[in-house]
């Protein structure tokens, strides 16, 4: 699954590669939200900063 | 600028942030230092980046992919505060080795900040824009080179991670591959 964002920025390069701008940047933000849901996952304890 | 000159500049970018996953890489399989989850979306982060500076070098510059890189650049530096803030206060660790005094989710920061400024920088200039572009024109030698090896090192990062998770999340602090083992 850690993966995933890798794949579709993968298929964003290689849709560039082959000139097809827009399903590029399709690729490129569903890899980018991927990524970000899976930061969320990971994010699961809370800061504790105290100074 | 010209439109070739940013092209040249996009292209000696693509090629920094080849060097730096390239780095990364060494360290993982050179050093055993194996990444974090939140390392390896700090790599994703820059790749997401660098979608945009490769977009610049295949299609032409335009100011939506300056766009993409600022934004995959600022979710990479994201990631890499937060993984920061957790280390911050005295006496709560670290992750991994540093480098010249830094540990690699600083540089992982500084990097997507030069990315931000970098990209920040070019949007200035708007006779890139103003060129068209030959949408079916060739790529010269090196950026062709530089697009190439960042979709190879891409595709690497989806057999390490694969390697070192499986199919589902990343443990917290891996010791070994989940595919093979190293400590053996």
């Amino acid at each position: 699954m850690m993966s995933l964002p890798f794949v579709l920025f993968a298929c964003a390069i290689g849709a560039a590669w082959m000139r097809q701008r827009g399903v590029s940047v399709g690729f490129w933000l569903v890899g980018l939200v991927t990524m970000l849901i899976l930061f969320r996952v990971h994010v699961t304890e809370v800061l504790s900063i105290q100074l | 600028m010209s439109a070739e000159l940013s092209k040249l500049l996009n292209t000696l970018g693509l090629l920094a942030i080849g060097m730096v996953l390239t780095m990364a890489f060494i360290d993982q399989v050179w050093f055993g230092e194996l990444p974090c989850p939140l390392c390896i979306l700090q790599r994703a982060g820059l790749i997401a980046a660098g979608c945009g500076i490769a977009l610049n070098i295949v299609f032409g510059p335009k100011p939506s992919h300056y766009g993409i890189a600022i934004i995959g650049a600022v979710a990479s530096a994201g990631i890499s505060t937060r993984q920061i803030l957790l280390h911050v206060v005295p006496g709560t660790g670290f992750y991994g080795p540093d480098v010249l005094g830094l540990h690699l989710y600083t540089w992982a920061f500084l990097f997507a900040v030069a990315i931000v400024v970098g990209s920040a920088i070019m949007l200035l200039s708007d006779r890139q824009f103003s060129q068209v572009q030959p949408s079916s024109g060739r790529l010269k030698a090196l950026p062709l080179t530089a697009v190439l090896l960042f979709l190879i090192l891409t595709i690497a990062n989806i057999f390490s991670t694969v390697a070192l998770c499986g199919g589902g999340l990343c443990p917290e602090e891996p010791d070994d591959y989940e595919l093979f083992s190293i400590n053996d």
